[in-house]
């Protein structure tokens, strides 16, 4: 997902999900999407973002916050791979849950973690061949 | 598992057929299930699950194998895997409102996480690539969509996005399309089967 911050142009690469917390480089929270076409034209023709998304039609993906923001840890940067909130409550975070095998829990709100040590010395899969 | 996928793979080569492992993922109550019991159906006849409002129905992959696809001429084969509905949250009190009882509601919170968890294991090993079905009335620039689409896209899986429901009068896949314009989008309706040869040849040239 080739995305550019519309208020400060930083571009994010394809399959990025930094851009849910919103840009590191201004804080903006909306992004256009950008083709190859039209990827540099912002640079090479200085032409603002909003530009680029009148012309080529693109709708302009804001980014907005789900569910309580005073956690104190934002949910991408969680170590856990399940939270169990209370009891019949839980929060995933899927990034983690793709990218590794690991299981860590964590246990309510007050830093409590669960380690399940068997899923971390499992042998590594061998990346699949593409 | 591996002696399995390397004779898997030997007589794929011998047919010159390479079976494609699809998998079907997107939020809760999006019609993935009812997608996949089409898909089923059309190849086979058959099922693969049941079907409800109530979110959460599918807390387990679901796996058909060996369902030949055709579209116009051209046949593939595939395996559809039905997964539970991607969230972040998942909290018993939902299902309360469906007249559950608080014990079988917080029993179905905690197989619905299982199951999320399990499909994202899938995602990361065992799936060639991705139907990802959203529901045409609803907003599709959720979070969980673009950091599902993102994770996708990560892992560099083909990806096929289904705008479903389109047989509701509040559809509107053109949002669908203008939220994900890097991917290939197509219109269905899953439960009266509507343009699911447009979807049965779009498999064709992104899976195969």
């Amino acid at each position: 997902m080739p995305h550019k911050c519309t208020k400060c142009g930083r571009e994010f690469r394809d399959g990025s999900v930094e851009i849910l917390r919103g840009c590191p480089s201004c804080g903006g929270k909306k992004f256009l999407y950008v083709s190859d076409r039209v990827r540099n034209e912002d640079v090479i023709e200085e032409k603002p973002i909003e530009k680029i998304a009148e012309e080529t039609k693109q709708e302009v993906l804001e980014v907005k916050r789900e569910g309580p923001a005073d956690r104190p840890t934002d949910i991408l940067e969680r170590v856990e791979s399940v939270r169990i909130v209370s009891k019949g409550k839980y929060e995933l975070n899927l990034e983690r849950l793709a990218e590794t095998q690991d299981i860590i829990i964590g246990m309510g709100d007050d830093g409590k973690y669960m380690l399940d040590l068997p899923s971390m010395s499992r042998k590594k899969q061998k990346p699949k061949k593409k | 598992m591996a002696k399995f996928k390397l004779f898997r793979s030997f007589f794929g080569k011998l047919f010159g057929k390479k079976r494609s492992r699809v998998g079907i993922y997107g939020p809760p109550n999006a019609g993935k299930t009812t997608l996949a019991n089409r898909i089923v159906r059309d190849a086979t006849g058959e099922a693969i699950g049941p079907v409800s409002e109530i979110p959460h129905e599918t807390r387990r992959a679901r796996r058909k194998e060996g369902l030949e696809v055709s579209s116009g001429g051209s046949k593939m084969m595939i395996d559809i895997v039905d997964t539970p509905g991607v969230t972040t949250k998942i909290d018993y009190h939902e299902f309360l409102e469906y007249g559950m009882d608080q014990d079988e509601a917080v029993a179905r919170a905690r197989e619905a996480t299982e199951g999320v968890a399990e499909a994202m294991h899938w995602l990361r090993e065992d799936i060639d690539g991705v139907i990802y079905v959203l529901d045409s009335t609803q907003d599709p620039f959720m979070h969980v969509n673009i950091m599902m689409v993102g994770i996708i896209e990560s892992r560099k899986l083909p990806v096929i996005i289904v705008a479903n429901k389109i047989d509701l009068p509040d559809a509107s896949p053109q949002r669908i399309k203008s939220a994900f314009p890097q991917h290939p989008v197509v219109e269905i309706s899953g439960l009266e089967g509507n343009n699911m040869d447009a979807l049965y040849a779009k498999m064709e040239e992104v899976f195969r």
